[in-house]
Order: C-alpha cells, then structure tokens, then sequence
C-alpha cells in the first residue's frame, strides 16, 4: 500500500502485466482455498506447515496462516521429545528470518518470532541480538526491530552500558538516528536514577505536615477549593497566609495559601520556579556558549535558534528575555511553516516573565499589554487577580480557563481579535469590560455575559457584532443588567 | 553542508482542485472486480477496508451507493464463537476487525445484527493484568489495541466494563520523554500510534494527562517543506499521516500549529485524477486507505465539500452525535 510508484507502460507491457498478475492470483486463491480446507477439517501436519509456508513468505500480513502455523506447531510439540521440539522451532525461526529478508516490517512475522522463543527449550539470546544488529544495519528506523531487541536484551541480561555502547556505534556512524536518540532517553534513567521526591520541607514559619500535593489535581480546579489531603495544613485560623515548600519530580514548588471571605474558602497561588543546582547550571552555561558559536556559523539554523531559547530560559528567563524575543521573531522567519507554534511559545514564555516579575503574590493587577500574544496560559496562577489587562494583542479567544479568574473584577481587551468568550462565564465580581476593536460578530457570542451577575459596563465598540439588526433592544434582553453600554 | 532532508518535490502539473466525484466512483466501483490482484490479497483486513470505503463515502455523502445489505451480511458472517470478529470469512477474529465491523454498523445504524454482548465479553478478555489489550488469543501488545477497545466499548455504550484506571496506567506508561507515545512502554513515538493513544485518552477523559505544548511541537515538526507530514523524523511524507498528525494535533487543541495551506496543496496533489483515489504520495499508485485519510484530513482543515468528521473516531460526525459520543477534546 504504500511507496508503489504508478509506472506508465505500452498497452502490450499493460497486457502482459495482466497475464502476470492472473496467474499470480490464480495460485494465491488455489493455495488459501487448500490451505482453509485443511484448517476446516481439522488437519494439523506437515503439509500443513507447508502450504502456509507457501503462502507466508510472500504475504507475510495474512495473519490467520501464522495463527494456524501456531495451532500445528503446539500439535506436534506434543508428539516430539525436547531435542525435536528444540528442532522444529529453530527451523521455524530460519523461515520466520526467510520472511523477514521480504517484508522487515511486518508484526506479524517479529510477533511469531517472540512467540517462538517463548516455546523453544532452550532459546539463543545471542543468536537473536545478532539478527538485531544484522537489521538495524539494514534499517536503522525499523521500530519493530528496535521493539524486538528490547525483548531479547531484557531476556539475556544485556546490561545498559552494553546498549549504550551500541547506540555511540549506531549515531556514531550516521548522526540522523532519532530511533537510537530515543533508545538512549530510555536507558540513560535505569544508569543514572532519578533520586525519589522527599516530602515537602518546611521553610515557613507555619508549622505544616508534609503535604504530598498533586499538582494537576490543583491546576484543574476551577473553584478555590484546595484539595490537601488531611492534617497537611494546621491551625489556619491565626495565618493570614500560608507558605508550603515540596519538591515535584524536578522541580521545587512554592504555594502560598490565603484565607479567603470564607474561612473553608482557601485560595491557591502557585508560582512554580526551577531551582538549578551551580552543577546543572554550568552545565548549561557551557551548552549556551556552544550553541552561540553554532549560531554564529549558521545564523538561519533553526534548531540552534529554539535551543539557545530553551537554554536561556532554564538559566535566566528575565535576564534573557530581550534576546529571546529576537531570537523568536528570527525562527518565525527561518521556519514560517511553525511561525503560529513559536507565537505561542513566546506568548506562553512572556506570561511567565510577567509572572516571575510579580513582586508579591498578592498582586492584584495584572498587564499583559502590548506583547504580541497569541495565547493564554498559565491562568491558574492569576487566581487572586481582580484587574487584567490584555490589550493590544492577538488574542482570538478567551479560553474556557479564563473562567478560573473568580477574583475578576475588570477585564480590559482591546485591540484583540476576539471571537469567542467563552471562558468569560460565572466570574462572580466581575463588573466592568472592555473589548473594542475585536472580532465578536453574533449575538450568541455574548450569551456566556449573562451568567456574570456583577456585569454592570460593557464596552463593544468596534466590533462587527453592532450590524446585527435590533442589537440594543437585543442586548438589554440578554443583558438586563448592564447599565453603561457602548456599541 | 548536512544531511539531506527526505522528502518529495510537488510537480507543477499536480492535481490543485478537488475531484469529489472522481474518489466516489472509484470507491463504489472498488472491490465489484473480485478478481482483481490487490483486493484479493488484502483479504486479510477486508473488514477495515470496507470501513474506510464506507467512512470516505458517508464524508461525501454518497453512503447510498454501497451495497447495505451485503456488508450487514458479511459482517453477521464474521462474528465468531467467542464474540470477536474477523476480517472476512474463514479468518480469526481480532480487535483491529472487531473495531471496524463495530464502526461500520454504527454508520448504518445497526449495531444489534450482531451479539453485542459476546463483543463486550471478547475485548473484556483481552485486557491483561497490566492493564494493556492483547490484538488477539495469541497476545500481541499494541498501544492500537488500548484504542481498539475502548474505541469498540464506546460505541456500543459499554466502556464501564474493562479496568479502566489499569488501561490508563499502561497507555501512559507509553509516553518518551518527546511526550509522544509507542506501541508498548519504551517503544519509539510514532504518529500513529500517538492517535491511537490520544484517542484513548480523549476517550477516557485523561487528556490532561497529556503535555499538550510538548506533543503538539513533536507533532507540527512532521510538516515537511513540501508541506506534507511524515510520521516521525527523517521519514517521507505520507497522505495518511495527513490523518494521523492532523488528528492528534486537533485532540490536543494545537492543529493551528501546521500549516494548513501547504498541507491541503500536499493532500490535493496526491490524487489521481486518472483513476480518482489518493495515494500515499503523488505520482503513486491509489488506494482506499489513504483515501479515507486523505478526504478525512481535508475535513478536519475545514473543506466544506466534506462532511465534518470526527478526530478521534474517524467517522462523520453526525454519527457520533446521532449515537451520543461527543469525546473531550482539549482546547
């Protein structure tokens, strides 16, 4: 199905490739007729074995006919003493080898061959990692070659340094090899542990238990309820606020609690920051220095471009952020086919940069104006914001988590592109916005405004949606409790 | 100065418009030559081939010129003892056959000719203690095979019967550190097999589990100058991956991150508007599969000639609203 080139040919070539083909067929169906027969009736032998050799060795797909070699094989096993057995199934891994020299990607034939090995007496590991290397140096990329080694190195014991050693051989010899990258991504862990996260330290003055918070339980609830697990935070009723250190897999998090209206009520801030040894980060410094130069060398060299990026950014995302920005806009023009993904990486490492400069995580009033974005992100860290300021940018939507700003007070959005508000929904303080010059065409994009209660001025100015016939008597309808608005 | 990159070069004479009618007659016409070489020796996974011709002409709106009757009756005669379907007669059942048989009788409407019942026991028995399926009695294990069954079970309303925190635990253990998936854990991330696993995770409602910003750079670097998608680095483009990537990216609410102009002229060029059908690459030949995968990639960058089709499931989407499916996709 795939890679077969549509050839041109004479209507004599068309003919006799015709012939051909008839008679190919013939024999295929006379064959597969034979070989159900036999299997209807029953018939687990020799000829069997045979005719599903026949068959296999060109349509090595035809999963049923490994089936049924199984079911023959595991008949005869039970006639033969362990030395025959051992036989049988070494000479069915020469023709399982025949099969693959034809098709090395079938599942079907590597799949028979692990199989085998799970029946032979006395399987031969090194036989078997010596048909890996032999069709590895055929295709470095067949990923059910690469599957199948990982079964037999587990089987016979290769070490990790061992396989290491044989991915330096395979990039060594061509540098392109994603499939030995990968290998190395997988190994390198078992050589080199991770130590197992500790309990959270605490560094507050508040005296806490060690809670163990599951971060994704947090950033996915939409209201202010903080899922702690119990006794992990003690004797709230003096604390204006809380601070808990704990260490996710690599990273070190810092949440701060606050008491809310409510005293069950506890809102969540966390501003997570990667914390890097004076190791790691030299480390990386010489990795930044390296790729610099490169860069020199190939300033159109995306790859060094999003590297150098990255690097920076793990070692001072606000020192660098002048020079990522240029770096940024240099890889939408080196690589424009991905200029929206690099937007919104951008966009996504200035939401950042902007939180990091939040002095306190108190801050009430957050601007993100003016800095090109195309995206929102990390909203789960805008909790207690009561203004935001999102003008002059690209944004297209207000998402679906924009609907986490319970704190929300004021939105400004101008200048935007917006089309979809749909996270703008049940912000129960919300009273005033702003959205001039953006995209809001229909009526019903509005309709999510009508579970904001507070909503009290409303500014839609500039925005296709006032051509739409009865827009104010529209409007009040939907939105009776809007006072001051401007279309 | 560096390596080569793979990839094929767009004639200017390529096929730039698309030929609707063309693919519908080559599909309905497809397989009514029984002697033909090709659908002969695709026997084996007749069953997903009269899924993708059926998929592709319902996207088209031409369901009506397929033979309803036939396929319900062909489909009756696959079922075997044990519940699971084959992907003809006289072939062992499989859960690649089941999903599709289960996929076609959705389309039409008619999922109880067959013993759901038995369907639901047969794909039970598959899962293992790690919570991963087996393809079939012989215990092959594929990442596939996760989405085969919970693709199946949801279809026919019954995903509450399978383990399924074990199946998620063992779909995630698939994820490299690319945040991509393989068919088994520490297999190489492959875009297929990423379908398959964001679709099992959409289905199972674990999507945040995925790192979405990670997945969706992998994803998008499949784009190709020509403006085709390979399926993973350093490989040709391919019409179907058109599907598998653009699929993904769409689960993961990151489709925005290719570029949707140079891939409808990639997927365009692909069709032969000799024979109707798209193959792989253009200039090859055409089969159903690529298709299906080719149209189904066009809906899903918005051609209003097409039916809307379903990311996850693969099929029109007034289907699955008509069944009560609507998966979660992230935004």
């Amino acid at each position: 199905m795939h890679g077969r080139v549509k050839v041109k040919s004479t209507a004599q070539q068309e003919e006799e490739k015709r012939k051909e083909r008839e008679k190919k067929l013939k024999a295929f169906v006379s064959a597969r007729d034979a070989v159900l027969r036999k299997r209807s009736a029953g018939e687990h032998d020799e000829e069997a074995l045979q005719l599903t050799q026949q068959l296999l060795s060109s349509n090595p797909d035809f999963a049923t006919l490994w089936n049924y070699r199984r079911e023959v094989l595991l008949q005869l096993e039970t006639s033969r003493e362990k030395d025959e057995v051992q036989k049988l199934y070494e000479s069915e891994l020469h023709f399982i080898e025949a099969c693959l020299k034809v098709n090395p990607k079938s599942y079907g034939c590597w799949h028979h061959r692990s199989w085998v090995n799970t029946r032979l007496p006395q399987p031969d590991w090194t036989r078997e990692l010596g048909l890996c290397d032999r069709c590895l140096s055929l295709d470095e990329r067949n990923f059910h070659c690469w599957d199948y080694r990982r079964v037999v190195v587990k089987e016979s014991g290769v070490s990790v340094e061992q396989e290491l050693q044989f991915t330096d051989r395979l990039i060594g010899s061509n540098f392109s090899n994603y499939s030995s990258w990968h290998y190395r991504s997988t190994l390198l862990p078992q050589l080199h542990p991770q130590p197992a996260p500790d309990s959270a330290s605490n560094t507050s003055p508040s005296p806490t238990a060690s809670p163990q918070i599951h971060s994704h339980r947090i950033f996915n609830c939409l209201c202010q309820l903080c899922d702690l697990p119990p006794g992990s935070v003690s004797d709230i009723s003096n604390e204006h606020n809380l601070t808990v250190h704990w260490t996710e897999k690599y990273t070190h998090r810092d949440c701060a609690l606050y008491t809310g209206e409510h005293r069950d009520q506890l809102l969540v801030c966390v501003c997570g920051r990667s914390e890097l040894s004076v190791e790691k980060s030299s480390v990386l410094q010489a990795e930044l220095q390296s790729c610099n130069q490169l860069l020199e060398l190939e300033p159109q060299n995306k790859w060094c471009l999003l590297t150098i990026i990255l690097l920076m950014r793990a070692l001072d995302p606000l020192g660098h952020e002048k020079e990522t920005l240029a770096h940024f806009q240099t890889l939408k023009e080196v690589d424009p086919m991905r200029s929206s993904y690099y937007s919104d990486l951008c966009s996504k490492f200035l939401i950042e940069n902007t939180i990091l400069k939040m002095e306190y995580a108190e801050v009430r009033v957050f601007s993100l104006s003016n800095k090109n974005l195309t995206t929102l992100c990390h909203l789960d860290q805008l909790l207690l914001v009561t203004h935001i300021n999102l003008s002059s940018n690209q944004l297209l939507r207000l998402p679906p988590q924009f609907a986490m700003l319970q704190c929300l007070e004021v939105l400004e959005a101008d200048d935007n592109a917006i089309e979809s508000l749909e996270g703008l929904y049940h912000l129960p303080k919300l009273e005033e916005v702003s959205l001039r010059n953006n995209q809001i065409c229909k009526l019903s994009d509005l309709e999510s405004l009508a579970s904001c209660t507070k909503l009290t001025r409303l500014d839609l100015r500039g925005n296709p949606v006032h051509k739409t016939a009865n827009i104010d008597s529209e409007l009040s309808q939907l939105l009776p409790l809007v006072t001051a608005l401007s279309l | 100065m560096g390596t080569q990159v793979k990839d094929v070069i767009i004639k200017p004479d390529a096929p730039n418009t698309l030929l609707l009618d063309k693919h519908a007659d080559y599909i309905a016409a497809y397989g009514s030559k029984k002697d033909d070489y090709e659908y002969t020796l695709s026997e084996y996974l007749r069953m997903s081939g009269i899924y993708w011709g059926l998929t592709v002409m319902d996207l088209m709106g031409q369901l009506s010129r397929m033979n309803r009757e036939e396929i319900i009756e062909f489909i009756k005669s696959c079922q075997h003892d044990c519940g699971g379907i084959s992907a003809s007669i006289g072939h062992d059942p499989h859960l690649l056959y089941t999903l599709s048989a289960v996929q076609i009788l959705s389309l039409y409407d008619s999922i109880n000719v067959i013993d759901v019942e038995k369907v639901v026991d047969y794909v039970k028995g598959l899962q293992q203690e790690d919570g991963s399926f087996a393809g079939d009695k012989w215990g092959e294990i594929d990442t596939r095979f996760s989405f085969c069954a919970v693709a199946t079970l949801a279809l026919l309303g019954k995903l509450d019967e399978i383990n399924m925190d074990k199946a998620v635990e063992f779909v995630l253990s698939c994820m490299n550190f690319d945040g991509g998936f393989g068919c088994r854990p520490d297999s190489e991330s492959h875009a297929g097999q990423i379908y398959c696993c964001t679709g099992f995770l959409s289905i199972t409602g674990q999507l945040h589990k995925v790192n979405a910003d990670l997945l969706g750079w992998w994803l998008c670097e499949r784009q190709l100058p020509s403006g085709g998608l390979n399926g993973r680095p350093e490989k040709l483009p391919d019409v179907c991956y058109s599907w598998w990537v653009l699929a993904s990216l769409k689960i993961i609410g990151r489709i925005h991150w290719i570029d949707k102009a140079k891939l409808r002229s990639f997927i365009l060029a692909c069709q032969d508007e000799e024979t109707g059908g798209f193959a792989d690459r253009p200039g090859d030949m055409v089969d159903p599969f690529h298709t299906l995968f080719g149209v189904a990639g066009l809906s899903l960058l918005g051609d209003e000639q097409i039916k809307p089709v379903n990311p996850v499931f693969c099929m029109p989407e007034d289907v699955l609203q008509r069944v009560g499916l609507q998966p979660d996709l992230l935004s």
